[in-house]
């Protein structure tokens, strides 16, 4: 065996592990739970092959299916927005500035929140800012407008923009070092010639720099679509899906099913159908939402 | 060498070799012992080493609401019990409340040997074998007390005779009509009132509904939230209330099945089978009166209590007097009693009657009991993991060496003075065990206790899904994010789904139940306010 041929084998061998680990807990639950969404079964319990029933009763007869799929759409839609704008200005700001320690010190400001559990963020939201004696509605009693308090997660008419507005400003480090990467990959070169056509300020942000990213707007895009359709962990926190099925999304009414129903075929129906949507929009998204190398290769 | 090069592998062989220090086993791990609960080490000839999870209430040196001493009682009947049992240990654990921890645990075998569960939390997996029935158990002698002799001894003849609440211990069996839980300890909700506050507005303790209300508008109209209760306040206990004191009246009509056994001590309590069949006759809808009235009554109510049914500290509200009264559990008075700070008297009342002013349908009846066992613990199936898995349950109950021990434990915990030992350490459960007398402030949790049992409990006989449904749309009814009628097609499309699911699961006696139904036809004559359905086949 020539070294070549040893040398192949061995990067083989050293993947094996990983190919093998990734095929037992990643794939095969998967084709475990595509298999299963056709059986009426739970944990422990008896299993019985019930074809497309279970697809028919979410799609169809399930009360929730529509209302949580509405909410899942506005909180997508929220995130997709948030997530575009404010971490881009924010990275815009930061790389503008004239030095580079500041920058440096800046990313770094930014950047420490992210070692914060999501989990405790959600915690301190729901504890410290929106419950009765929170930081909203103990302001409100101090400055006299005791009328204006409310349960701000629990009452139907604020729980879904109180859920949506979790996170304010909305300022992720990810998100930041991202387009702070894709603002610092555009050349000099492109800086100095709209500087000479008097392409400047906010003007040159819009023209020139977000046409520059769109490879990294594209992917925050995907991801938060990704995140938002599967997430449901910081709704769990928040609400529990509540007050009724005001903030439920298809994904935590999956997780009850699952594990308080124990309705597992159901639950594995209703995943399925959210990776077929996921599939569904990160294909649009790559095929109509234009890369930085397609407009650079346009131009 | 570089310096930094020095520090960088010398701060690794640091780690390394802190890590392999922590790592390295003790002397007693080297001999093979292993570490249990309360520091103690168990040796390496134990034959069976017990897992307890005996929930937060009575947990080894914790200090409920951060009053009083660290507890001692549980882990003292504990070791009393290893004493008496040399070759067994006893682990006693604090596991996660939730029921994702519990479900996997129970399928892989690996939840402790008695958890601390409400038992209607568990109905939906018995027929897997991950509990273990206890009625036999329950129907032959505490071995404990037949060693003493004394034939008239509570628990000489059966297990079941030691407990106090005999109607609230035997409500609890499953829909498969078997027991899986013991409970020694009671809980029982009421109302605790600002008594300084009521006297300052002039106000008496309320006998009826409509006095309730009366002093929660005075209340409210003097600056103060009436009354500050949770969301499963009114889920779960004003639903049961409510429910009882609008279909008393009706029982004899309705009351379809006599338990032979349960029957004498449940006196006309509704099943789920009952209910199913009730439903099916065209009771619980929107079409059904009652039913609509338990709404409409607790729309009422939730004026005069706090705003928010979620995130609101209610205990807060209450000790900072912003509100007059909180609904809540015996164990409050624990934390009320040891308050130095607290500034006012507080007193405890029950939920008031209904009136015929309240609803034509009132029976007029006090308020029936709604709580009940607190601590309740069930025995699974890593009980009888000494047995084999294939095995029916019943077998592996009749093989299983470690069950008896299992058993043995509480049947030990049930005994008077170690009871008291465990429950009566603080005043927050009421004893269930006869002779053991509880605390004197939870004397008035002990009077109400002594009333008639509910006559059926709407949140435990469903499935889960059912609960979670109604939880969730009953809030949104409270908070006006839906009107009765859009709340009521809700709970027909749930009840509904609940009753095929529990007719799915166990087979529905309708001959039996069509019959029983036919035979009371003329009890039901008489009735007003039956559901048209009912009404149009004249009560039959």
């Amino acid at each position: 065996m020539n070294y070549r041929a040893r040398s192949t084998l061995t990067c083989y061998a050293a993947i094996l592990p990983t190919v093998v680990l990734l095929l037992t807990f990643v794939y095969l639950p998967v084709v475990w739970a595509f298999s299963k969404s056709f059986y009426a079964f739970e944990i422990g319990g008896e299993s019985r092959f019930v074809g497309l029933s279970n697809y028919a009763e979410y799609l169809l007869e399930d009360p929730t299916t529509w209302p949580s799929a509405i909410n899942m759409v506005v909180l997508t839609l929220f995130a997709v927005t948030a997530r575009l704008t404010f971490p881009l200005i924010v990275a815009k700001l930061i790389h503008s500035l004239p030095r580079e320690r500041w920058r440096y010190v800046y990313r770094l400001v930014f950047l420490v929140p992210i070692v914060v559990p999501g989990v405790a963020v959600q915690l301190i939201w729901a504890g410290m800012i929106y419950s009765d004696s929170g930081l909203v509605n103990e302001l409100l009693r101090w400055i006299g407008q005791a009328d204006w308090v409310h349960g701000w997660l629990s009452e139907p008419q604020t729980a879904l923009i109180c859920v949506a507005l979790v996170g304010f400003p909305f300022v992720g480090a990810f998100e930041v070092l991202i387009y702070y990467a894709g603002l610092s990959n555009i050349p000099q070169s492109v800086h100095e010639a709209a500087a000479i056509a008097g392409c400047t300020g906010l003007r040159k942000f819009l023209r020139i720099d977000v046409p520059l990213i769109l490879s990294q707007l594209k992917l925050i895009v995907i991801l938060t679509i990704i995140g938002s359709v599967q997430g449901f962990q910081s709704l769990i926190i928040l609400t529990r899906g509540g007050p009724g099925f005001r903030t439920t999304v298809p994904g935590l009414w999956m997780y009850y099913n699952a594990f308080s129903f124990q309705r597992m075929g159901y639950a594995c129906a209703i995943g399925v159908l959210l990776f077929l949507v996921i599939l569904t929009l990160t294909a649009l998204n790559l095929k109509y939402f234009k890369s930085s190398e397609s407009v650079q290769g346009a131009a | 060498m570089t310096a930094g090069r020095i520090i960088r592998n010398g701060s690794l062989a640091v780690i390394v070799a802190v890590g392999a220090w922590l790592l390295w086993p003790t002397t007693a791990e080297r001999r093979g012992d292993s570490r249990v609960a309360g520091g103690r080490t168990t040796p390496a000839d134990v034959k069976f080493v017990i897992k307890f999870s005996p929930g937060q209430a009575y947990f080894p040196d914790s200090r409920p609401y951060g009053l009083g001493k660290p507890l001692k009682g549980l882990a003292t009947v504990v070791r009393s019990f290893e004493a008496l049992f040399p070759d067994t240990r006893v682990e006693i654990l604090s596991t996660p409340g939730v029921r994702e921890y519990l479900v996997t645990q129970l399928a892989g075998g690996q939840a402790p040997d008695i958890i601390n569960v409400n038992v209607e939390d568990v109905w939906t997996d018995v027929h897997k074998g991950w509990y273990v029935p206890l009625d036999s158990f329950l129907e032959a002698p505490n071995p404990f007390v037949r060693k003493t002799g004394d034939p008239d001894l509570p628990g000489a003849r059966q297990w079941w005779d030691m407990f106090r609440y005999q109607a609230i211990s035997r409500g609890k069996a499953a829909p498969d009509g078997k027991v899986y839980n013991i409970t020694f300890d009671m809980i029982e909700t009421g109302i605790y009132y600002n008594k300084t506050v009521f006297r300052e507005l002039g106000l008496d303790v309320p006998e009826t509904w409509e006095q309730l209300l009366d002093a929660c508008r005075k209340i409210q109209a003097a600056g103060r939230v009436p009354l500050v209760m949770h969301l499963g306040a009114y889920h779960d206990w004003l639903m049961d209330l409510i429910f009882d004191q609008l279909y008393y009246d009706l029982l004899p009509g309705i009351d379809l099945v006599q338990d032979p056994v349960r029957e004498g001590y449940l006196q006309g309590y509704l099943d789920w089978d009952e209910l199913a069949f009730l439903h099916s006759k065209g009771f619980f809808n929107r079409h059904d009166p009652r039913y609509v009235e338990i709404w409409r009554r607790m729309r009422e109510l939730k004026q005069y209590t706090n705003r928010d049914l979620v995130s609101t500290d209610t205990i807060r509200e209450f000790v900072t007097q912003r509100a007059a009264m909180i609904w809540h559990v015996s164990s409050l008075s624990y934390r009320l009693s040891g308050d130095r700070d607290l500034g006012f008297e507080w007193g405890v009342f029950y939920l008031p009657r209904f009136t015929k002013k309240t609803s034509r349908f009132a029976s007029g009846e006090p308020m029936c009991v709604i709580g009940g066992a607190a601590t309740q613990l069930e025995v699974t199936n890593r009980a009888v993991s000494d047995t084999a898995s294939s095995l029916p349950i019943t077998e592996r109950m009749r093989r299983s060496e470690r069950l008896k021990r299992v058993i043995a434990l509480l049947q030990f915990m049930c005994l008077p003075q170690q009871n008291e030992r465990i429950v009566c350490e603080y005043p927050g459960y009421v004893p269930n065990i006869v002779g053991v007398k509880g605390l004197e402030i939870l004397e008035p949790f002990e009077r109400i206790l002594q009333r008639r049992y509910t006559t059926t409990k709407w949140v435990f006989t469903f499935d889960l899904r059912f609960s979670e449904i109604q939880q969730r749309m009953l809030i949104l009814y409270l908070t006006d994010g839906i009107d009765l009628d859009g709340f009521l097609d809700w709970q027909e499309r749930n009840l509904s789904a609940a009753c095929a699911n529990l007719k799915r699961r166990k087979a529905l006696d309708t001959a039996r139940l069509e019959a029983a139904w036919r035979a009371r036809a003329a009890e039901r004559a008489t009735a007003r306010g039956l559901p048209p359905t009912v009404a149009a086949e004249g009560g039959s």
